[in-house]
């Protein structure tokens, strides 16, 4: 076999790890029921060929839990930092264009959020929200622009010192012009980049929160949940509940870390000779 | 590239160990000290600081067991951290007498209740009830002394008995006008309405010493009873050693050591032989521990879910009332449609009893309750009250669909259990049910409108009251907890609390249940359904003989020693 060049093997794992995200969505959306239905007369049972990851206390099959487990965490974690990357996107551009007082808020905002431990924050506003999916969603939104938002800033700061842009200000092109035609190419490998590295920090962040009693409620099959209940059953030898969602989450989040770094190589314009 | 994933899964597992570390604060928080808190099966795990004590605490026992020789004289028990009384060991704080009752052991009460719930006499010695009902005069014994030396007075009872009226928040005493002292050995209670089942107070409330209690007697407690709190030590252990003066008899156990853990740390802890009786539920009974057997004790533990009985109405806010439970005879049809054995088996491992009512087995029950699991009747009642099966399996009346959602206490697995087989059975009838976690602070509001899972049993008849008799001041003049009013039902348990004598009371709290016409047992108004007593589980260690225990009340904590002084060691 020919040896594949660092931009195809980079290719191949952007596309292995897209594949295997989209199949445990789509297997997730499918198999909502199947993941909370109990069935007591299957209970506890060590994995086997039916249940290759056996089965709870309930009698719910660990695989079908998993699954959609994983999958609302991938689809709570894209939406929180995608809304994340948005915010990030809007104060990064303002801090870096209005002036400097704006400038100088959007950066004490920055600072002050970093300084407090990303998780206290989640806990605090998930439980002033309600708990819920809409507490966790919005918890982890705003929580985590700020490296985002700061990358932006310095970017823009940057851009707007370069000569080709304070050319096209002297040929009295429009702000808009600049902004649409001359910044926005620069601006979006970073961003799209900074938006996916952002999903393992939003994923293992929902998780955990929901693993501590802050998340989502209790029947909803979360990979939080499920790894919480499981512990209380270590004790009596059952390893198989904690140990397949455990390792599958950290496969999930190693993928979209992968992703991501996959996705910045390819966008940067020297991957091109490779 | 392979580093970054390498460096990446460490982390990721390592921040997979650091929340396992933390697990314990899953439930922390839910329900305590509200009428009902999630004892049987609290989340998460053990803290290391637990495991560490009590390893200590067994040091400690092996200690006392070289000196003592080969009889040990103390016995080292688990508890669910939510047994450790928050505000301290104060009856007026709901020590022994709050939301589960049992015996206050530090202190001593007038009266105690035997292993037949009748009533016998502690440190009263003849007790009486004026004819209308509205004084109650208690003698009291004169040789009692509290364990600072001082002798036990009446004033010391009417003392405790108007702090706890004035303080206690968890209990109620409105029935209580006042009470004094008549002499040195003769107290009396004035009431403000009759309440024939005031004995069933007495045998909850411990005396407090007049002369020694301020605001911080519940960090420092003294008593007359069976035992001295020695040393508590908060978030682990509390220690209490044999009263060498109490005027009963000697306890046989002169050391009790009180560990407060979850059950997986307390099957740890059983599995290092560390303690000697430890607190377990029926997911762990199939453990098999050397050296340690199971035992279980009868409880009136109960679980069950409310179903509102009115049509939906909103008032402040809170939406009263279920449009499809408001059907008697859906409800009827729920409560012979379920199989109580068949969830006993699966989600209890067999360790419980078919409950019929919220006092199964105590004086006061009426076993009139009790149905069979007819799945055929249910839906004969479904079809005539024009419950239709719809395409999807769903039956439907006025296109509204047969359905409700049944929320139970998200930190409570063995809820959520009963919960998740309460739906899969009533699939089977055509009623669709969703189950929901929630928690305690949403939980109260939501059930006005939707079942939810509650587990009760008291040793009392007031819970009948609290559960079924209608509140003046709550929402729309219904029950408290749940939306019901029945006249005839209020009425006899008006008149059961007027009764002369506790026998007639009884009888009038039967009848509140079913009179022959109606009531809220399966031919009356059902506006609960009762599943399950929950047993006691407890691993204990063998050569302890634990006394026979009286049936236990809802709380899977301190009713296990409220006779631990008739332990003994083989």
């Amino acid at each position: 076999m020919r040896k594949l060049n660092r931009r195809q093997r980079l290719l191949l794992g952007l596309a292995f790890s897209a594949a295997f995200l989209i199949i445990v969505c789509v297997w997730g959306i499918l198999g909502a029921e199947a993941a909370r239905a109990t069935d007591f007369s299957r209970k506890n049972i060590p994995p086997c060929l039916q249940y290759p990851f056996g089965t709870d206390w309930l009698g719910r099959d660990m695989l079908a839990r998993t699954v959609k487990g994983l999958s609302m965490s991938i689809l709570i974690g894209i939406t929180a930092a995608a809304v994340s990357a948005v915010i990030a996107l809007l104060l990064g551009i303002a801090s870096a264009t209005m002036g400097r007082a704006v400038d100088s808020v959007v950066s004490f905002v920055i600072d002050l959020i970093m300084g407090v431990p990303h998780i206290l924050l989640l806990i605090l506003i998930s439980v002033a929200l309600g708990k819920g999916l809409k507490g966790v969603i919005i918890g982890v939104a705003v929580t985590h622009w700020p490296s985002l938002a700061r990358l932006i800033r310095a970017e823009v700061l940057q851009l707007k010192e370069m000569p080709y842009i304070k050319i096209a200000v002297k040929l009295g092109k429009s702000r808009w012009h600049i902004a649409v035609k001359h910044m926005l190419p620069h601006l979006l490998p970073q961003f799209i980049v900074g938006l996916v590295l952002l999903f393992p920090h939003a994923i293992l962040h929902e998780s955990s929160i929901t693993f501590l009693g802050f998340g989502l409620s209790t029947e909803q099959p979360a990979i939080g949940i499920v790894l919480s209940e499981a512990m209380k059953y270590l004790a009596t030898g059952k390893w198989w509940l904690a140990l397949f969602p455990g390792l599958f989450l950290v496969i999930t989040v190693a993928l979209f870390y992968i992703l991501g770094q996959s996705l910045r190589k390819l966008l940067d314009p020297g991957s091109v000779h490779q | 590239m392979r580093r970054t994933i390498m460096a990446m899964i460490c982390a990721a597992s390592l921040a997979a160990g650091l929340l396992t570390g933390c697990g314990q604060s899953g439930g922390a928080g839910e329900g305590s000290g509200k009428t009902d808190s999630p004892a049987t099966e609290a989340g998460g795990s053990s803290e290391a600081g637990t495991g560490s004590e009590a390893g200590s605490v067994a040091e400690d026992s092996s200690v006392s067991k070289a000196a003592a020789g080969d009889a040990r004289e103390d016995v080292v028990v688990t508890m669910p951290v939510t047994s450790e009384p928050e505000s301290g060991f104060d009856p007026a704080y709901g020590w022994g007498a709050g939301e589960h009752v049992h015996e206050p052991l530090i202190q001593s009460t007038l009266v105690v209740t035997n292993k037949e719930l009748q009533i016998e006499k502690d440190l009263a010695t003849e007790y009486s009830v004026s004819d209308d009902g509205m004084t109650w005069t208690v003698k009291i014994r004169d040789d009692a002394r509290f364990t600072d030396g001082e002798p036990v007075t009446a004033a010391d009872v009417a003392f405790t008995y108007n702090n706890c009226k004035e303080k206690s928040s968890v209990n109620d005493f409105t029935m209580l006008e006042s009470a004094a002292a008549v002499d040195d050995t003769t107290v009396e209670f004035k009431m403000t309405k009759p309440y024939a089942i005031w004995p069933y107070t007495m045998a909850i409330v411990g005396i407090v010493p007049e002369h020694a209690y301020d605001e911080n007697y519940g960090q420092h407690p003294i008593g007359s009873g069976r035992y001295i709190m020695k040393q508590w030590d908060k978030g682990q252990q509390v220690i209490f050693e044999a009263n060498p003066n109490y005027y009963g008899e000697a306890p046989g156990i002169k050391k009790v050591t009180v560990l407060f853990m979850e059950e997986d740390a307390a099957l740890a802890a059983a599995l290092a032989g560390q303690v000697d009786v430890a607190h377990t539920a029926a997911s762990y009974s199939d453990q098999a521990i050397d050296g340690y057997s199971l035992y279980r004790v009868d409880t009136v533990d109960n679980r069950g879910f409310n179903l509102p009985c009115f049509m939906p109405e909103e008032k402040d806010g809170i939406t009263y009332g279920n449009a499809f439970t408001s059907d008697v005879k859906v409800r009827r049809a729920i409560n012979i449609g379920i199989d109580r054995q068949e969830m006993i088996d699966h989600v209890l491992n067999g360790y419980g009893t078919a409950a019929y009512s919220v006092c199964d087995k105590l004086p006061w029950y009426n076993s009139a309750a009790e149905v069979a699991y007819d799945p055929e009747g249910a839906k004969r009642l479904l079809d005539e009250a024009g419950w239709t099966e719809g395409a999807d399996g769903i039956r439907e009346k006025d296109g509204q669909k047969a359905a409700f959602t049944l929320m139970f206490s998200s930190s409570d697995s063995v809820r959520q259990a009963l919960a998740e087989d309460t739906a899969n059975q009533l699939k089977e009838l055509g009623i669709e049910v969703t189950t929901e976690g929630v928690g305690w602070d949403v939980a109260y509001d939501r059930a006005q409108a939707e079942p939810l899972v509650w587990g009760w049993g008291a040793h009392s008849p007031m819970e009948l009251y609290n559960i079924y008799h209608t509140l003046p001041d709550s929402g729309i003049g219904q029950a408290g907890y749940s939306p019901y009013a029945n006249e005839a039902v209020d009425r006899y348990m008006d008149q059961a609390l007027e009764s002369g004598s506790l026998e007639e009371s009884y009888e009038l709290w039967q009848k509140a249940q079913w009179d022959g016409t109606t009531g809220i047992t399966q031919e009356g108004d059902i506006p609960w359904i009762w599943l399950c007593n929950v047993d006691h589980l407890y691993f204990v260690r063998d050569g302890l003989k634990v006394a026979d225990q009286k049936i236990h009340p809802h709380g899977h904590g301190w009713s296990i020693v409220n006779n631990v002084d008739q332990w003994g060691w083989e």
